[in-house]
This record gives C-alpha cells, structure tokens and sequence, in this order.
C-alpha cells in the first residue's frame, strides 16, 4: 500500500516537475493520434456514404408475359431463397404504368390512350451486401437467365464497373495512408517518449546507485507514459471532435447542402475506446523500450 | 574483520583496453583509506568493481563474508542500500528539493514518510543545512550540494562509503570541510574508501594510502601515527 501510494505520487510530481517534458509527450501523443483519429472518422464515413450508394445497385427481371399468381408466387419464393437476394419486391403492369406516369410530371398526358399492358411486369431484386458489385451481380444474373420466362435484366453495368473501381481504390488508399499513418504516429510517439527519458538518464542512473530495484524505478516512468498516453488520446479524441464539428459537421454541411452531409456521425463508442487503449500501451510500450536500455544496475 | 577484500582481481573493457591487473586488497571494517594514482590509473574502475557497476574480468570480491563478483540485478539493489556514494559532480536531481534528495535511499527502502523526513532532517542538521531544506540544488553552492550528497549517503547509516574524487569540484576551504566530514563519519565506524589523486587533501588528513598506476597496484603506505586532526596547512 505504502509502495502503491509511493508510485502514484511519483507518477504524478514526476510529470508536474518536468512540465516541459510531460507537455511535449503529452502535445505529440495528442496530435498523431489525433490524425489517426481523424482519418479514420473520415474512412468511416466514406464506408457509410458508400454502403448507401451500394443500396441503389438493383436488378431488374422483366417478364415476357405476366404469369398466374401461383407462379409468381413461386418465382418470387426462388429468387427470395438465393444467397446473393436481400429483398425482392414485384411490379405488376399496371403499377409500372402508374410508376412512369408519375415520372412523365406534367408530361403525363403523353400516355393518354395508350394501355398499362405496354409495359412488361418486373421484379425489382435488392442485393445483400457483399453481392453488391459488377461480379456479384452477373452471377446473380446467370442463374436466373436459367428461366426463359424472364426476357430482360438490367442492372447499369456501367455504373457499377466505376462503383467497383472506386472502392477498391477507397481500399487501396484506406490501407495505404492508414499504414503509413500508423508507423508515423508509432514512430513518432516512441522516439518522442525515448527522447524525454533520455533527457532524464541522471534520474534513473541515481535511483540504480542508491539502491532502487529496477522495477521500482521504472514502475513510475511506465505509470507516467501511460497516464500521458491516455491524456494525449482524449486530447487526440476531443481535437478529432472539435475537427468532426466545425469542419465536416457544420462546413461541409453548409456547403454540399445534401442529405449525404447530415449522414456524417462521429467515431462510434468502440473505436474511441480503441484511441485511449492505443494511448495507454502506446505509452507504455514507449517507456520501456528506453527504460530497458537506460536502467542497468 | 575485513570489509572488503579483493583477490586477484583484473578488469578489462569489452574494447580489450586494461583497467585493473591482479588487484589484491584487503579494507578492514572501520578503515579509512584512499585509492590514489593519476587520471586512467583504474581508480574509479576499482571504486565501480566494489559497487558492482561492472564486473570483475577475473578475480573474486567479497564484502564481508559475501561474494559480490557474481549478483544478480536486485541483489546488487540491496547491496548498494548498505553502501553511501558520493561523486565529484554530486549527482543530486536538480528536480528536487534538498529534503527530497536526501530523503531518496530511505524512500527506496519503503521507510515511512515520518521518519524519512526526521531522518533526513537530522542529517541536513548534521551537515548545516537545515535551512535550506526547500531549496533546489541548483540554488547551492558547490560545497552545499556536496555536503547535500554526504548526508544523502550517511541516511542509510552505511557500512561503507566509496568517495570518488568527491572534492574535485571544490576550492581547498570547502575540500578541507568535507574531509573533516568523512573524518567524523568514518570515527563512528563507517568504513570510508576515497579515490582522489589530490595530494593536499592526502597531507591533509593522512591515512592509509593505495596508490594505482596502469592498473597495479604501486603502494600500499599507511602514515607513522593515524591522526583524527586535520594537520596544519603549510
């Protein structure tokens, strides 16, 4: 108890008698994780917007003629069973007739005599989320070719080819400059912690003279790295908020003025507890890789 | 009783450069001597061998009836709370206040926070210091922050105390203080080993005389009459 009270005090004077060097650590812990924080809040988001984007990737089935109920009951029940079919609704003639009139707006009149059955009935198929793509898609679409009832697919070939382009270049960068940003901000945070140590190897060689067990000199030094850890990540995390607020919560709003915008959401729970774990054994690992070196009895 | 004993004992740096060449040295409890020889003789390397911050190459040393050639990291921990050390650049931490530097060993040692403070108190007393037991050591003079590191060293009441070059940094008035310190530290049954090659301060308060060149030992002198006066200055 004595001990423990020794070592919470120790931690505690040792950083406010070295100001300098606490604030240092603490300021650069702050601001690499506070990067780290922030690029992921922004991949994130962009996992988000995409996972959005990816709910319009639909396949459409038409008809060659519109079956019995019972049929279509069937159908429907075979394409719902598929692995690669989140959700599947049908559209009869008439509610594709209906459907295009309220797309014509004021033009509506165009269709005037003419009759519903000029449309083809459709299913509208959803896919779950990891079919979402050019190649998940043609699979689907392969399968059900295998029914000659069904005379027409669509499901903007195009588009998807460039949605798929573009994740996979989302990924690419994502783990890239998140790599990077990992090294730089462990690299930065261990020679920063390296550096204040050394600037107090006269402590440590002290402490080994007068008889201090290792263990009872560096306990202190670990304390102190961890709680500077943890200060510096919740510094990290309230930059990365105060970043998150003014600059995408409230600049981006005010200039993209779209829906997309307000669909922007902090760091969840999870991963800012991640940021102060990270904080704490960043901080600790930082001091006693030094302290391994410079504590030698 | 011997306090320390060294029996043919060598060290040689891991760059192969000689340090120590058959050291054979035996302290008896209570004595008072110094370690002298010119700058690179291997004073200092025999003062660390004995506080076991380097190894013997070859040889054994035994501190009382113990073995210390050989120790492990925490048992050397406990052998150094037997031993005071005090240094020429004091090796005080400029962080602390003096109460705090003297308190430190006792702080190690788990004593209550009562009794180091009375403890340290005393000490600062001893040493005339204990009116500037808030200060830093910084704000000291030379001889302050020395007499600061004696009490530091004499607050374990050790068995032993290694002085390296510890009036180096010190004008001949302040070199002659801390030596009537040692004296008196060493008159209540402390043994005391002090490596200097200051010859003043060795006609000043003559005792047994170890003198080092090239890592041999030379000469092993002790004066006519051991005198616990510090003789007149010429």
């Amino acid at each position: 108890m004595k001990r423990l009270r020794y070592f919470i005090q120790r931690t505690i004077l040792n950083m406010i008698q070295s100001p300098l060097l606490s604030s240092a650590t603490i300021g650069t812990i702050g601001v690499a994780l506070m990067l780290l924080a922030f690029f992921t809040l922004i991949v994130l988001n962009v996992q988000n917007l995409t996972r959005q984007w990816s709910r319009e990737i639909q396949i459409t089935v038409y008809l060659e003629q519109v079956p019995s109920t019972a049929k279509l009951q069937q159908w429907q029940e075979q394409i719902k069973q598929h692995p690669s079919v989140e959700h599947v609704t049908y559209t009869s003639q008439a509610e594709a007739f209906e459907l295009f009139r309220k797309r014509l707006g004021r033009n509506d009149d165009l269709l005037d005599g003419l009759l519903p059955e000029i449309l083809p009935a459709s299913f509208e198929l959803v896919l779950t989320p990891e079919s979402r793509s050019e190649l998940g898609a043609e699979k689907l679409v392969q399968e059900l070719k295998k029914n000659a009832a069904f005379s027409g697919f669509r499901y903007g070939q195009d588009w998807l080819k460039r949605y798929d382009a573009f994740i996979f270049l989302l990924k690419l960068t994502g783990v890239l400059a998140g790599g990077f940003l990992i090294f730089a901000t462990l690299f930065i945070i261990s020679n920063t912690i390296k550096l204040t140590i050394y600037a107090r190897r006269d402590e440590l060689e002290i402490m080994t003279l007068i008889g201090a067990t290792p263990m009872f000199i560096k306990i202190p030094f670990l304390a102190e790295g961890a709680l500077q850890g943890i200060i510096g990540a919740l510094l990290a995390l309230g930059g990365c908020h105060a970043l998150y607020y003014f600059f995408l919560k409230r600049g981006l709003s005010a200039l993209l003025t779209t829906t997309a915008a307000g669909n922007i959401t902090f760091l969840p729970f999870s991963i800012q507890a991640s940021v102060i774990l990270l904080g704490f054994v960043l901080g600790i690992c930082g001091s006693a890789l030094p302290l391994r070196k410079f504590v030698r009895v | 009783m011997s306090m320390i004993q060294m029996c043919r004992i060598a060290k040689i740096y891991a760059n192969g450069v000689p340090a120590l060449y058959d050291i054979d040295l035996q302290i008896p409890a209570g004595e008072f001597a110094y370690i002298t020889g010119s700058s690179g003789a291997g004073k200092s390397t025999l003062l660390r061998l004995l506080y076991c911050a380097d190894r013997p190459t070859r040889g054994q040393i035994l501190m009382g009836k113990r073995n210390i050639t050989r120790l492990s990291a925490r048992k050397i921990a406990f052998l150094r709370r037997q031993i005071g050390f005090v240094f020429q650049d004091f090796k005080l931490l400029q962080n602390r206040t003096v109460i705090e530097n003297v308190a430190l060993p006792l702080q190690v040692q788990g004593v209550s926070i009562k009794e180091t403070r009375a403890r340290a108190f005393e000490l600062l007393r001893y040493v005339g210091l204990e009116y500037k037991v808030q200060r830093k050591p910084l704000e000291l003079s030379g001889g302050e922050q020395q007499r600061v590191a004696i009490a530091r060293a004499m607050i374990v009441r050790p068995k032993l105390l290694l002085a390296d070059e510890p009036t180096g940094n010190l004008d001949y008035n302040l070199a002659q203080e801390i030596m009537e310190m040692f004296s008196a530290i060493n008159k209540m049954g402390t043994t005391v080993l002090v490596a200097t090659h200051d010859t003043e301060i060795m006609r000043l308060l003559p005792r047994r005389t170890i003198a080092l060149e090239n890592g041999h030992i030379i000469s092993d002198t002790r004066p006519e009459t051991d005198t616990d006066q510090l003789q007149e200055t010429a």
